[in-house]
């Protein structure tokens, strides 16, 4: 695990899963590892109600009821298609499911203009068929194919990325739960074991590019994860993300309470300004996601923790927001600057302190990228 | 029982004295104090909580009068309430209700639940006039207690109902001054038509249960693992106590009583009203009591829980404290009646989640067919099905009180929600509603509808589903990524668990006049009690015997807002009936509105009268609302009396009035006034005569300031002008004086452009400007580099001058045509979209004129543009004024003859000016030397022409 940038779920929270598996008594559909219950409880967290000798931090933060009708989803005959804006949450909770329900969530295909057909089903070890013809061990299973064989979860990120025709590929796999190989004389169907099950999500940004056919829609459960607006649930996911990006680095850094609320209520008069625009110019290209602050914050951390004097300012959090939102030249600078000098220079008169230094920081870079 | 647990003066002098280690909470009371040692560490707030709940529900049980607390739209309430009733069969039955509303209870069975009584005052004394008018309703739906309760005992033979809580005059009394009154709980907010049917009432509803702090709720809501207020309640409180016993259904809802009430915010307004309102119930109780001399152990006092676990000195009958001092109510006059209610319009009132109340009708119909008891239904009542009760059971005593909220508080949640075949029942309808409203549904859908219910049940810790559970189920597997009509999945489960069923007044229980209305309109043929939009044509030429059903719609469509009644074909106006209307009724939805113009009088002409009245009348009052007001009352009630008030009040307003904004309205409307009076009588009113001689004095008065004051706009100047030439003949001829306006006129020293312009064309109207010193003078504005960029404002001055001196049009297109061709870009292009706008606005009627002079003046077709020259260019005989035709004839003759006292009598009128020779101009005219140079010609053309 320490050799790992980044660990899967289950390898991350292998403990915690390990002692929910133990103390676990509810009935487990399918080959799940836990209870759907417990599945709740790992990815909400645990409370002094649930009667556990240890606590289970809340990994996901939004609504209850749309885990629990998440978990629902994967325990009946569907899948699961979780859409929402970028930066939402939606691949972080499809890991933290797939983990819980069967101890793997890398069984992951990435939906792409160029995916097509064989990376979900399966595709030749060419050598090998020259070598020995066609056979199982000359094929090359997809993730969603291994994920059948073993009764587990796979996962299909940014579905409609990939094309229409790729897409319906996964109506058979949904539907009759079997692949069937016609290049094989014997052994040519893959049938999928009790647990199988897909996690797929979208982005509604992308709604119109490949659209999904309504076969496809039928065999999909829809939960929709909305951006999250409440600023408390939102300081949450901030601190706890950028607490993990932190130890992912080994940086020890505070990220003052002070600061946090500025980058918050920043993120919040912003999203404001894009809900009042009428046209695409005057509202910035970035969908302003939980996940953008998460980005702008971890990028303000490390450029004071490697050039500047290991302490987080102000001004470099604004220089990094600036940085990290600013991706279209004339139309996005133009927001901020505009945004800097309506709502943050009143802001900084009337309460001073650090909003002083985020204005200034905010200007000077600015400045430099103009 | 205990001795109190807190130093509260009014608990102490409230609690019944007793020990702590008796009674039937004892172990309850023990183990709760263990609990809280156990938790905080020692003996604290948290014990004194705990067992101070204990105390609270001992209390309420050992109290002399049955107290029993109910929750607002719970089913278990009145399930409860239903079982006690038949088993107790009360004589009395005291009732948390505003007690002036008793009357209209009765008129209850000829309604469709859900209604809402209402109290209703427009006429104020002893509030504050901003807060007019004043409106409380109390809804009643079926599913409630409070309606059991009701239905009892109007049904009942020799049963009493005394509503004891605060009057409705009250409710107001004690709200604070400095604030508009609001509703006890949240107020309708942009809702939608039937969530608006209750209009901005201030709510009171029996058995207001809810946690008064919103962290409380938070935590509540969090730890019960529901999203919202009324799906905690059914979990954790509806369903465990609908099959529970009467005194297990008591504790528990004292309990929960005494918890909001111990955990909120103390001493707040809200806290205090709360406790002054408990005082009032007891003291009406008791003094109740004391006079009809009726046995405590016959009674039953049905309350909020929150009220049942009061700690005020008052409380129970045996309580020495001294009666609650009621004040007296104030000269407000309150009129009460009942209007329509519905599921949306009670969520929406007071602030409970959509759907929760259908969802509550939907469980009190299936606990009422699935536990077997009768409720209690008026007879009479519309929708009723209800069964007469058989027998009469006997009355029960009740026995001492025994601990039923340990095992209730222990023992797990009984299995309780949707049977399978019900939820079967619900899966295949909501596919086949989603199906209906444009989702791609299938049978496969209801199937992963019903399986996913099921799973989420036993994710939420549930035996089986809740309606909550299907919603979300619902919304899981048919819900995708686009709507595909007006409604969403979870909205069509509203619709499917028992919909937004919205109530109706019968017409034995509406208004004197809004059962007029219906009476006068049945001629019409239509049921204008369904909530429909209904079309009704009158052929008023061939039915002769409609006009009266127009008369009265054209009065409805005046006083009931947009949409009740609204004309499609046909109008009326001064002077003009249509012989053919239609209309679009919708009566039926806007019943609300029908009633409560009931409150204001017994007929539609009487409301009419009184706000027209009011409209010229009232301390808003202007001279134009009281003109508008005579035009109404012509066009609707033809009363002659009462437009001769109205026009003396109209008169009278004009003369008081200090600023001339409303000159425009006042010559439109007095000027359609009086054609047509002059058109329909012999003689004109007095008024009218009064208006326009008191209008030609006030104008002239007003006029030079109105010239000067900057506040007052072109616009409002030109319309004075305009009353005053336009009106002046009439005004001469009643005696006016024009020296007035010349006065006034010679008073009027303007410096803004525009006013300028006006002044100038006033001017010209007098014939002291003639038109060629107003042609120079633009002239020289124009030649002017430092007053070009004013004139544009000249412009506007002119254009305004057309209300009053029409004559001025040619000049006007000719100035403006001017200013085009000679007024530089900078100031010509950004005054062009001004100069349109300001037309459109201020002069949609002076456009036609300029337009239509314009047509006269320009060449009508492109080949002649070249050739054409302005009328008022050098070379166009136009342009040439000085030339005059010589004066010729015998008049001419006798005047010239008699020079003396025509100079005489033009000094008199102000003329100057010296009489024209015969030789006068004809030497520098061309024509006069052509004529010289070839004189034999000219006096061949003269003979020609017979010239002398």
């Amino acid at each position: 695990m320490s050799e790992m940038l980044r660990a899967p779920a289950e390898v991350k929270y292998a403990d915690e899963l390990d002692y929910l598996e133990s103390v676990d008594t509810g009935a487990k559909p399918y080959s799940w590892r836990l209870s759907p219950r417990m599945v709740r409880l790992f990815v909400l967290g645990s409370e002094r109600a649930d009667g556990l000798d240890r606590e289970i931090p809340q990994k996901w933060f939004g609504d209850r009821s749309f885990v629990e009708r998440s978990i629902v989803t994967l325990a009946s005959d569907r899948g699961l298609l979780l859409i929402g804006d970028p930066g939402t949450g939606k691949s972080w909770l499809a890991e933290l499911l797939s983990a819980a329900i069967c101890r793997n969530s890398t069984l992951v295909v990435q939906g792409t203009a160029g995916t097509t057909e064989d990376h979900i089903k399966y595709s030749w070890n060419v050598s090998m068929v020259i070598a020995k013809g066609q056979s199982r061990e000359s094929m090359i299973p997809s993730p969603i194919m291994t994920a059948m064989e073993q009764g587990v979860i796979g996962r299909f990120e940014e579905l409609t990325r990939s094309t229409s025709d790729v897409q319906d590929a996964l109506i058979s796999i949904l539907s009759e739960k079997y692949v069937s190989i016609p290049e094989l004389n014997d052994d040519n169907i893959v049938f999928a074991k009790p647990g199988f099950s897909i996690i797929a999500t979208a982005n509604s940004r992308d709604r119109g590019v490949n659209d999904l056919s309504s076969a496809l829609k039928r065999r999909f459960n829809f939960v929709r994860i909305p951006v999250v607006t409440n600023k408390r649930s939102e300081a949450e996911i901030v601190r706890f993300r950028t607490e993990e990006l932190l130890r992912r680095h080994h940086v020890e850094l505070e990220v003052p309470p002070t600061l946090l609320d500025i980058l918050l209520q920043s993120f919040a008069d912003l999203r404001a300004a894009a809900t009042s625009a009428t046209s695409d110019d005057e509202k910035l290209e970035s969908a302003l996601s939980t996940a953008e602050q998460i980005g702008v914050l971890e990028d303000a951390i490390l450029h004071s923790q490697f050039f500047g004097d290991r302490t987080l300012r102000a001004g470099t959090l604004a220089g990094s927001l600036v940085g990290s939102l600013a991706r279209r030249s004339p139309e996005d600078l133009a927001i901020l600057n505009k945004y800097l000098h309506a709502v943050v220079e009143p802001r900084a008169k009337q309460d001073g302190g650090e909003w002083n230094d985020f204005l200034d920081g905010g200007r000077q870079t600015i400045a430099a990228l103009s | 029982m205990t001795a109190p647990t807190t130093a509260d003066p009014a608990v102490s002098a409230a609690a019944p004295a007793a020990s702590t280690d008796v009674g039937a909470f004892a172990a309850l009371r023990e183990q709760l104090t263990d609990a809280a040692a156990a938790f905080a560490g020692g003996p604290d707030a948290l014990a004194d909580i705990l067992t101070g709940i204990v105390d609270d529900v001992d209390r309420a049980l050992g109290e002399r009068l049955e107290i029993f607390p109910v929750c607002h739209h719970s089913p278990a309430s009145a399930l409860a309430m239903v079982r006690r009733l038949r088993q107790k069969q009360p004589r009395v039955i005291y009732l948390e209700l505003c007690e002036d509303l008793q009357p209209v209870l009765t008129e209850l069975r000829n309604c469709r639940l859900p209604v809402a009584v209402q109290a209703f005052a427009s006429e104020l004394d002893g509030f504050p006039a901003a807060w007019a008018p004043l409106s409380v309703i109390a809804p009643v739906t079926e599913a409630s207690a409070e309606y059991q309760a009701i239905a009892y005992a109007l049904e009942t033979p020799g049963v009493e109902l005394v509503l004891v809580d605060r009057s409705t005059d009250h409710v107001f009394q004690w709200s604070p001054r400095d604030e508009s009154p609001t509703s006890e709980e949240s107020t309708v907010d942009g809702a939608d038509d039937q969530a608006a049917l209750h209009g901005d009432a201030v709510g009171v509803e029996i058995g207001d249960l809810r946690p008064r702090f919103a962290e409380l709720e938070a935590y509540l809501l969090h730890h019960g693992k529901v999203r919202h207020w009324s799906e905690w309640w059914d979990s954790y409180v509806e369903r465990p106590l609908a099959t529970a016993d009467h005194d297990t259904y008591r504790q528990v809802m004292v309990l929960i009583g005494s918890l909001f009430r111990r955990l909120r915010p103390s001493s707040s307004e809200r806290t205090d009203r709360d406790e002054d309102r408990e005082r009032y119930m007891w003291t009406r109780i008791r003094q109740h009591l004391a006079a009809t001399g009726a046995d405590p152990a016959d009674c039953l006092y049905v309350c909020g829980a929150f009220h049942a676990a009061s700690r005020v000195e008052q409380f129970g009958l045996d309580s020495p404290a001294p009666d609650f001092d009621i004040t007296a109510r104030t000269a407000t006059r309150w009129q009460y009646g009942l209007i329509p209610s519905s599921h949306s319009a009670i969520e929406a009132q007071f602030g409970l989640a959509p759907g929760s109340v259908s969802i509550a009708a939907a469980t009190w119909s299936k606990a009422v067919s699935v536990s077997g008891v009768t409720p209690y239904r008026l007879g009479g009542q519309r929708g009723a099905t209800g069964r007469k009760r058989r027998g009469k059971p006997e009355a029960v005593p009740v026995g001492p009180v025994t601990d039923r909220l340990s095992g209730f508080l222990a023992a797990p949640p009984t299995p309780d929600g949707l049977d399978e075949a019900e939820l079967r029942r619900w899966c295949v309808d909501i596919v086949r509603l989603a199906r209906r409203n444009g989702y791609l549904a299938s049978t496969a859908d209801a199937i992963a509808v019903f399986e996913t219910s099921i799973l989420l049940a036993g994710l939420r810790n549930r035996a089986r589903p809740t309606p909550y559970d299907f919603a979300d189920a619902a919304v899981t597997c048919i819900e995708k990524d686009v709507v595909p009509g007006r409604r969403d999945v979870r909205r069509l489960c509203e619709i499917l668990l028992g919909g937004d069923r919205i109530g109706q007044v019968g017409y034995d229980a509406l208004p004197p006049l809004a059962r007029d209305v219906l009476h006068r309109l049945e001629p019409l043929g239509l049921d204008l009690e369904k909530r429909t939009v209904q079309r009704a044509l009158l052929d008023l030429q061939g039915s002769p015997e409609l006009a009266g059903c127009s008369d009265l719609l054209w009065m409805l469509r005046h006083l009931l807002p947009p949409g009740a009644v609204r004309p499609i074909m046909g109008e009326r106006r001064l002077g003009h009936r249509s012989i053919q209307e239609s209309w679009d009724l919708a009566l039926g939805r806007h019943q609300r509105a029908l009633i409560e113009l009931g409150y204001e009088g017994v007929t539609v002409e009487q409301v009419l009268e009184q706000r027209l009245r009011r409209a010229a009348h009232g301390p808003e009052a202007t001279a134009v609302s009281a003109l508008t007001a005579v035009e109404d009352a012509i066009t609707l009630l033809n009363s002659p009396r009462l437009v001769e008030e109205l026009g003396a009040r109209a008169v009278e307003l004009l003369a008081g009035e200090r600023t001339v904004d409303d000159a425009p309205d006042v010559l439109r409307r007095i000027r359609r006034l009086l054609a047509h009076h002059q058109a329909t009588a012999p003689k004109l009113p007095a008024w009218c005569e009064a208006f326009v001689t008191t209008g030609y004095a006030h104008y002239c008065t007003l006029l030079p300031t109105a010239f000067v004051d900057q506040e007052t706009g072109v616009r409002q100047v030109g319309a004075m002008l305009g009353f005053l030439f336009s009106l002046e003949s009439l005004a001469l001829s009643l005696g006016c004086d024009r020296s007035q306006l010349e006065l006034a006129v010679g008073q009027s020293h303007p410096e803004a452009p525009p006013k300028v312009a006006l002044l100038w064309a006033a001017h010209h109207q007098l014939g002291m400007l003639p038109l060629t010193q107003l042609r120079q003078r633009c002239r020289e504005l124009l030649s002017n580099p430092l007053v070009v960029p004013a004139f544009p404002q000249y412009l506007s001055g002119f254009v305004h001058a057309l209300e009053p001196v029409p004559g001025l049009t040619p000049f006007v297109v000719e100035t403006m045509s001017t200013a085009f061709a000679r007024l530089p870009d900078p100031v010509l292009l950004p005054w062009l979209p001004n100069l349109i706008t300001a037309l459109r606005e201020h002069g949609p009627e002076l456009v036609p004129l300029l337009v239509r002079e314009a047509g006269r003046t320009f060449p009508g077709t492109l080949s002649t543009l070249d050739s054409w020259v302005p009328p008022w260019s050098g070379t166009a005989p136009a342009a040439t004024p000085v030339v005059r035709q010589r004066p010729v004839g015998q008049v001419h003759g006798l005047l010239s003859d008699n020079r003396e006292p025509v100079d005489a009598v033009a000094a008199l009128l102000g003329v100057e000016g010296g009489w024209q020779s015969p030789d006068d101009g004809a030497p520098n005219s061309a024509a006069a030397a052509l004529a010289q140079a070839h004189p034999r010609s000219a006096e061949a053309i003269g003979m020609v022409l017979r010239l002398p």
